[in-house]
């Protein structure tokens, strides 16, 4: 095995800290600052004469500073090197950070303060706004309420349902059916991707509302894997019709308004 | 195809979060060979770990993955949370048993529909579900 001496040019080290354009800063077991570079102290608008030595937390004033949940703290009590979100007031603003901590050693191994690099994750976290209201905005148009006929209405279902999305349906579906005065509402659910208890207790929840308002429901759309699933977990649709696929709903849904389909020509 | 069938983990904290534990998932199912009917089948068991996870823990994360056992090809799921755990698991196991929110039918179809399911909760600590459904 062969033994590498790392000479490391300290003064080059501290340079290349200094420089690095995100704050770096560590600490002695007492939490006092025993170092902070230059995008530290620019962060913070001091210079490191007015900083040294002082409790970092009086410094940084994050949200972490002074809780149980300051992972320099947690790292210089044996914890593993840890990154975390955090935030921290500067220049009188709050700013989104990310922060990863580990305990600063000896040679011999013994913690004697911590070291941390902050991250300044502005961008990350409005990024992740934006999906967020995108994803919104998809839940929100994917349950549209179509009046099919006179007194009909479909809503098909397509992908996950979640308790929020159920929500919305049965909103959507009720309000279709106040508005139309529907007396038939189609639920198909051949574009649900799967089918768990949850999601079987929201359709059962929707056909019993729009039973209250007078209407009945079809659940069309059950395929070989549907019933299959169904079964297996147990769940009794009992009082509410079902049909495999949507042409036979509709069928069904006509002749409930005594209607029917005739071949154009075959009067009578 | 191989790359695709490495483990895929999902941390969940939001409802929506289901959806993409539930596509990759069926797409994972279709990969390996299973049926249609199968696929539809287990991601049903799936979202209802994913589903338990986000309703009752707030957070946690599914993995899925691939397992083999004599030369059969499997497909392994594991829930994981840190939340309140389950105070009384026999319960929880015994059909049409609910907390709550549920049809109470939840963990006992996710055992009926998979070929081995494990189970370990510890109140206040959180829980941990291991699922294995085999090709035939």
């Amino acid at each position: 095995m062969t033994n590498y001496i790392r000479i490391i040019d300290t003064d080059l080290a501290v340079h290349v800290l200094e420089h690095l354009p995100t704050p770096v800063m560590a600490v002695n077991r007492e939490m006092e600052l025993v170092f902070l570079n230059e995008a530290g102290l620019k962060h913070i608008g001091r210079s490191w004469e007015e900083v040294k030595g002082k409790p970092c937390k009086d410094i940084l004033q994050s949200r972490h500073c002074g809780t149980s949940e300051c992972k320099m703290r947690q790292v210089m009590d044996g914890g593993q090197v840890a990154t975390v979100r955090n935030e921290m007031k500067i220049n009188g603003r709050t700013v989104p950070v990310e922060y990863t901590a580990a305990a600063l050693k000896d040679q011999d191994g013994t913690i004697v303060g911590g070291v941390e690099y902050i991250i300044d994750i502005t961008e990350r976290v409005r990024q992740e706004k934006k999906l967020q209201e995108q994803s919104k905005t998809i839940r929100e148009i994917s349950t549209p309420a179509i009046k099919l006929w006179d007194r009909m209405v479909i809503l098909p279902v397509v992908g996950v349902v979640d308790s929020q999305r159920a929500q919305q349906m049965m909103s959507a579906m009720l309000q279709k059916i106040m508005a139309t005065a529907a007396k038939v509402i189609i639920l198909d659910i051949q574009g649900v991707a799967a089918m768990d208890t949850a999601v079987a207790n929201h359709l059962i929840k929707i056909a019993k509302a729009t039973k209250l308002m007078g209407c009945r429901c079809i659940i069309s759309g059950i395929t070989p894997a549907v019933a299959e699933t169904l079964v297996q977990l147990g769940i009794e649709l009992t009082d509410i019709d079902t049909n495999s696929t949507l042409q036979d709903s509709l069928f069904d849904a006509f002749s409930l308004l005594d209607l029917t389909v005739t071949p154009k020509g075959s009067k009578q | 195809m191989q790359n695709r069938l490495k483990t895929l983990h999902f941390e969940l904290t939001d409802p929506f979060d289901n959806v993409q534990v539930v596509i990759c998932c069926k797409r994972f199912l279709k990969d390996l060979g299973f049926g249609e009917a199968q696929q539809y089948l287990i991601a049903s068991a799936v979202s209802e770990l994913s589903t338990n996870i986000i309703r009752y823990a707030g957070k946690g994360t599914i993995s899925i993955g691939t397992t083999y056992r004599n030369g059969t090809v499997g497909f392994v799921v594991a829930a994981r949370d840190d939340g309140p755990g389950i105070p009384d698991l026999k319960k929880a196991m015994a059909e049409n048993y609910s907390s709550g929110k549920g049809l109470g039918l939840g963990l006992p179809s996710v055992k009926r529909i998979m070929d081995e399911f494990e189970i370990h909760s510890t109140p206040g600590q959180g829980t941990r579900v291991t699922a294995i459904k085999w090709l035939e």
